[in-house]
């Protein structure tokens, strides 16, 4: 590590010449040269989060495929009345105009519609236009034949006939295509000039994914470089040099394209939930680069540049990659059994995560020693953050117990609160109140009765079992029941066309609206009388049926509810009817669900998997555990409050939890971490505590500062589920700050952590296990372990070690260097002996004894120092390697006391 | 590909008519006289075309097999009655298999001001007449309408056809005529374009335009042409519904012409009696 190390630092060219090339090519994958045009998708809809073999979304697609497409874009245009003579011609008109529109299947709408007018002498099958042309007088009547006909109820035009509805249904055109040809401009467009109305209303899911990515793109295209502008506006302020600035700015930039570039390689698309990832990249990526330069321009005296540089990997890299692991635990933690897009937002994070560490570990400080400003930098707020981070530690330290308490006491009550939290989002509420495809779709809701459909799918897997008369009145029963449902507006099925069917074909009598007795007849009566339009809710062989229900609900947890109480009834149908619930709405509810179910199996998982790595980088299972408490609590009062608050947990919200674990347990790392140095340092937890806080405070404190601001940001989104990210995020983040300046002070103030970065660089020299009697029996990593207990000291020659006469109790051992022991004999000064390697000295003082004779050091020397706190500690923590060093103590002290009794004999 | 094949056809024909009116135009200098020729070519096709309907009845023994968009098959046989009585067609069609819904039949009567329809349901026991816009509507959920039966049967007496020029098709020498259906029909289509084998006078391929885009596609077999007596048929055609992924084989199990049948199967009143 230590090779690696120099290494980097001579060869910083390299380094940045690498860089370089990998992002030449990252830049080449992220856009096409040829066109200059992003390669990257942008996929809006929330049904396709779930995986492609799901089988909830397979059975969506196979009832698309057989029933054609269930959700049609809805035009609705106001009149003043829509039954007339003007009105129907416009409708007319602009049915006509609306289907020659390229790419437009069908267009349904009153114009069209066949309006079945049966008596004694036959049935005229006429549409409503044809009729309003031929006789005129019957418009008057048309307003009663849509409200008696199930099929066109609340669906041509609104139940106080003055707004019109016109289906489209488009052929094979998948959201992105619709956006790039603006349809819903043209078919605004066209409304407006043919019917002169200016109320004209658009809606369906095709409408509301094109808004959605229009949103998507307006919040990345705000966000990246709003974060941008803050990074380089706050990095300015705290530094003071435009550029190291340039640097660190371009540093995460270059974080961002490598992140991006790994998107389009894994053709991983945009969607809500990837969506986040660039800011998010960005925020994590400027709070490294903090820490980074507030080592890099810390105060040294005559610094070389490649010492400064090997001084900055040394410190930084053990914090910078351990937080850097750390986050990606928290992020790949929510992969296991998630949903595609999320575990595609976790791999993206990571690989965003993974490349900001190793830019500003190994980039930033390379561009820094060969391009960045030469002289110190003068940090804004510096001495301000040295006297609050002085006053700070202090009153950590004094109410010590009570900040722990209060932070106890804190997860027990979130966990109530959290215990409330309810599953959920809102669709088209996730846009804003003016927004014009809320504004559309809801008015449509309203006129209508309803604006989005869900299906039911029948499936008998026999042939002509839907013609039998027994189970079309179950289907007709359960139809009733689904209208008596408050979610449902209207519910159409091949019933309501069978009992048209038999009325028109017996010259309009009301009294044959029923299901015929007689199978046969069911089955001459769709095959001969039916419409085209039949072909959408029954198959040509009768054992597949659609039930189309239109809902006026759009929260997914009322659309949850709809569905389970639906699922319940349908599970009441007799065989061989088998019924399903399907339809955009439903699984686009199931995805929210199973994102936020996801939280408590990957909050686990993180917290695991984060203090197993702390526990790994700590070597002490209980550190780790007070280490990922300062975590735990910013998380639970994050749930608490979103239980206090009845904010429910959504497909964004739902990601809040482990991505601000994984970004403020690297406050907690770099605290500890620092503390952990100082108070070996110092030899005093209580002044560790100070000088840790007074030396990470500041970069923390900038660094939440960033990062509360950048997810600020997102509050500027058109979407209201990216704006509660933003803001849920950068309170949690709020938290995170302040448990990390007060309560891991707190609780770090009596522990001792040695790191596995500790333990891979300490050198003692060669096999200290066979060359240091009182390392004998352990190995070299519990030697390591041992010495990182104890406090390692190097001292000049000439410096006095022990003075004769003193009262210590610490024990020395010689790691390198010579010392010379004499005593003080009359003023006369009488060499005893030179202790080299290996050596054991002042065990007098340990055990109770004043130190019999002065140690000064003969050459430069490296010891390693404890004392009984030091072996206490062992013993708790490392029982075995205590256990081995005591024996050898004991040994030590045998073989000492022998050579004295044979000396005496 | 093959569309766009035909597209290309189709626009070296447009291209050829062009070419052909062009010299005509520089040869004659008359422009009425163009158009007297254009017509006077048009109705030689369209009255070829109507010749192979038999003046006396013809029936064919038809079996339509509608495959759905998932594959699902559905067979229906039946008999198809079809006459010429001044110059009009007379079609009806009676299904006689599968069992539960033999016995129903349709009959369909092309006159000046538009066509009169019936069907027959034998559950019912009723006789009703169809007005207003069924000719497009499916007939028994397959991809032929009544509208395409027309067609089929070489009857154009409400619209207004064109004749594009001359082309080739499968190794066939075809007319290429545009059919506009007239405004009272009430034809979805606003446009149906056919191809006219020249030696048979068969159409042996047609498209049905609705709005901008080909919204079904009759296609007759290569080896599909048959003759009985004078008159050609097509024996073998498949109809496709190219937006909802469906079709419909049409295929022509036997003929026979010139039969000596009562008038009562083109009768409103009687056409669903009997065999």
């Amino acid at each position: 590590m230590q090779r690696l190390i120099v290494w980097l630092a001579r060869h910083s060219w390299v380094s940045i010449g690498v860089v370089a090339a990998v992002s030449v090519g990252a830049l080449l994958s992220v856009f096409d040269p040829t066109t200059l045009s992003p390669r990257l998708s942008i996929d809006p809809a929330i049904e396709r989060l779930l995986p492609a073999q799901d089988d909830d979304r397979a059975l969506y697609d196979r009832v698309r495929q057989q029933f054609g497409e269930t959700d049609p874009v809805l035009l609705a245009v106001g009149f003043d009345n829509v039954y007339s003579v003007d009105a129907i011609s416009r409708i007319d008109e602009l049915t006509r105009r609306l289907g020659e529109l390229p790419g437009v299947k069908q267009v349904l709408s009153l114009a069209n519609a066949s309006n079945p007018v049966a008596d004694d002498f036959g049935i005229d099958l006429s549409t409503f236009a044809a009729q309003a042309r031929a006789h005129p007088d019957r418009i008057e009547q048309f307003a009663d034949r849509i409200a008696e006909n199930p099929i066109y109820r609340d669906a041509l035009v609104s139940a106080d006939g003055k707004v019109a509805a016109f289906a489209l249904t488009l052929s094979d055109s998948d959201e992105n295509q619709f956006r790039r040809d603006r349809y819903v401009q043209r078919i605004r467009a066209l409304a407006e000039e043919v019917t002169g109305s200016q109320r004209i209303w658009i809606t369906g899911n095709q409408v509301i994914k094109a808004a959605t990515t229009d949103a998507i793109l307006k919040t990345l295209k705000f966000t990246v470089p709003a974060i941008f502008v803050l990074v380089a506006a706050l990095l300015l302020i705290a530094y003071r040099s435009v550029r190291a600035v340039a640097l660190a700015t371009l540093t995460i930039a270059l974080s961002l394209l490598w992140t991006m570039a790994a998107a389009a390689l894994m053709r991983v698309p945009i969607n809500l939930v990837t969506a986040l990832v660039p800011p998010l990249v960005t925020t994590l990526c400027l709070s490294y680069a903090v820490h980074l330069l507030a080592e890099f321009y810390v105060r040294h005296r005559s610094e070389r540049p490649q010492a400064r540089l090997e001084r900055v990997y040394r410190r930084m890299g053990a914090s910078l990659l351990l937080s850097g692991l750390t986050t990606i635990a928290g992020f790949l933690a929510l992969i296991p059994g998630s949903l595609p897009a999320v575990a595609q937002f976790a791999l993206l994070s990571s690989i965003g995560v993974a490349a900001s560490v190793l830019l500003t570990l190994i980039f930033l400080p390379a561009v820094l020693a060969r391009i960045g400003p030469r002289r110190r930098l003068r940090p804004l707020g510096e001495a301000f953050f040295v006297r609050k981070a002085r006053q700070l530690a202090l009153f950590d330290l004094k109410w010590r117990h009570w900040i722990i308490a209060v932070a106890l006491l804190a997860l027990p009550l979130d966990l109530y609160f959290a215990s409330r939290i309810r599953v959920g989002t809102e669709y088209i509420k996730s846009f804003d109140a003016s927004a014009v495809v809320r504004a559309d779709y809801e008015a449509i809701n309203e006129a209508f009765n309803g604006a989005s459909l869900v299906s039911i799918v029948v499936e008998t897997y026999v042939n002509d079992a839907l013609t039998d008369p027994v189970l079309i009145r179950e289907v007709d029963r359960l139809q009733s029941w689904l209208k008596e449902q408050p979610e449902v507006g209207a519910v159409v099925s091949y019933v309501d066309h069978l009992k048209l069917i038999n009325r028109n074909l017996n010259e309009g009598d009301a009294a044959f609206y029923r299901v015929p007795d007689d199978a046969v007849a069911v089955k001459q009566l769709l095959v001969f009388g039916g419409s085209d339009e039949i072909r959408r809710l029954i198959d040509s062989r009768f054992r597949t049926a659609l039930i189309a229900v239109r809902i006026k609900v759009d929260s997914s947890i009322e659309i949850a509810d709809f569905v389970a109480r639906t699922e319940a009834r349908l599970g009441q149908l007799s065989p061989p009817l088998n019924a399903r619930v399907t339809g955009a709405p439903v699984l686009a509810t199931r995805t929210v669900n199973e994102i936020a179910s996801g939280q408590q199996t990957s909050l686990l998982i993180a917290f695991g998997v984060i203090w197993a790595m702390l526990a790994l980088m700590f070597t002490s299972a209980r550190s780790a555990l007070l280490a990922l408490l300062p975590n735990m609590l910013p998380v639970a009062l994050y749930f608490g409050t979103l239980g206090f608050l009845d904010i429910t947990l959504n497909p964004t919200t739902g990601l809040i939890a482990c991505v601000v674990l994984g970004i403020a347990v690297d406050d907690t790392i770099h605290f500890l971490t620092r503390f952990n140095a100082d108070a070996r340092a110092r030899a005093s937890e209580k002044a560790a505590v100070k000088s840790a806080l007074v030396s990470v405070m500041r970069p923390v404190t900038f660094t939440t500062a960033a990062l509360c601001l950048g997810f600020l940001v997102f509050t500027g989104s058109e979407l209201r589920n990216q704006v509660q990210f933003g803001a849920l995020a950068a309170f949690t983040m709020l938290l995170a700050w302040v448990a990390d300046i007060t309560l891991t002070p707190a609780l770090g103030s009596k522990l001792r952590i040695v790191t596995l970065w500790d333990i891979l660089r300490l050198d003692l020299g060669q096999s200290p296990q066979h060359t240091i009697p009182l390392l004998s029996g352990l190995s070299l990593r519990q030697a390591r372990v041992f010495a990182l207990m104890s406090k390692l000291e190097r001292h000049h020659s000439g410096t006095r070690i022990i003075r004769q006469g003193d009262y210590a109790r610490d024990i020395f051992v010689v790691v390198d260097g010579a010392l010379q022991v004499w005593v003080d004999s009359g003023g006369e000064r009488k060499v005893l002996s030179t202790m080299r390697r290996g050596a054991v000295i002042g065990e007098a003082g340990y055990f109770g004894q004043r130190r019999t004779a002065n140690v000064d050091a003969e050459t430069p020397v490296r010891l390693l120092r404890f004392d009984s706190q030091d072996l206490e500690r062992l013993r708790q923590r490392f029982p075995r390697i205590a256990a081995i060093i005591f024996r050898n103590l004991n040994r030590i002290q045998a073989e000492r006391l022998a050579r004295v009794t044979a000396m005496l004999q | 590909m093959r569309q766009s094949r035909r597209e290309v056809v189709w626009g070296e024909g447009m291209r050829a008519m062009r070419w052909r009116r062009a010299l005509l135009m520089v040869a004659c200098g008359f422009a009425a006289g163009t158009a007297w020729a254009d017509d006077a070519a048009r109705d030689h096709v369209v009255g070829c075309m109507r010749a192979n309907i038999p003046q006396s009845v013809q029936v064919k023994e038809v079996e339509l097999t509608a495959t759905d968009r998932t594959g699902g098959k559905r067979v229906l046989r039946g008999r198809l009655y079809g006459t010429r009585v001044d110059e009009r067609l007379r079609a009806m069609i009676k299904i006689e298999s599968p069992s539960d819904l033999a016995g129903a039949a349709y009959l369909m009567r092309e006159n000046g001001g538009g066509d009169d329809m019936y069907v027959y349901v034998p559950a019912l026991r009723k006789v009703r007449r169809i007005t207003g816009s069924a000719a497009d509507n499916s007939l028994w959920g397959t991809d032929i309408s009544y509208g395409d039966v027309k067609q089929i049967n070489n009857a154009f007496s409400a619209g207004q056809v064109d004749l594009l020029g001359e082309s080739e098709l499968s190794g066939h020498k075809v007319h290429m005529l545009a059919l506009h259906p007239a405004p009272e029909t009430d034809s979805r289509f606003g446009l149906i374009r056919l191809w006219v084998d020249q030696a048979s006078c068969v159409t042996i391929q047609a498209e049905f335009v609705e709005g901008q885009t080909v919204r079904k596609r009759l296609v007759v077999a290569p080896d599909g042409l048959r003759q009985t007596g004078e008159h050609w048929y097509a024996a073998d055609a498949q109809m496709s519904d190219l937006q909802e992924g469906t079709s419909t084989r049409l295929k022509v199990l036997g003929v026979s012409s010139d039969l000596n049948l009562s008038g009562r199967y083109f009768n409103p009143s009687t056409f669903y009696i009997g065999n």
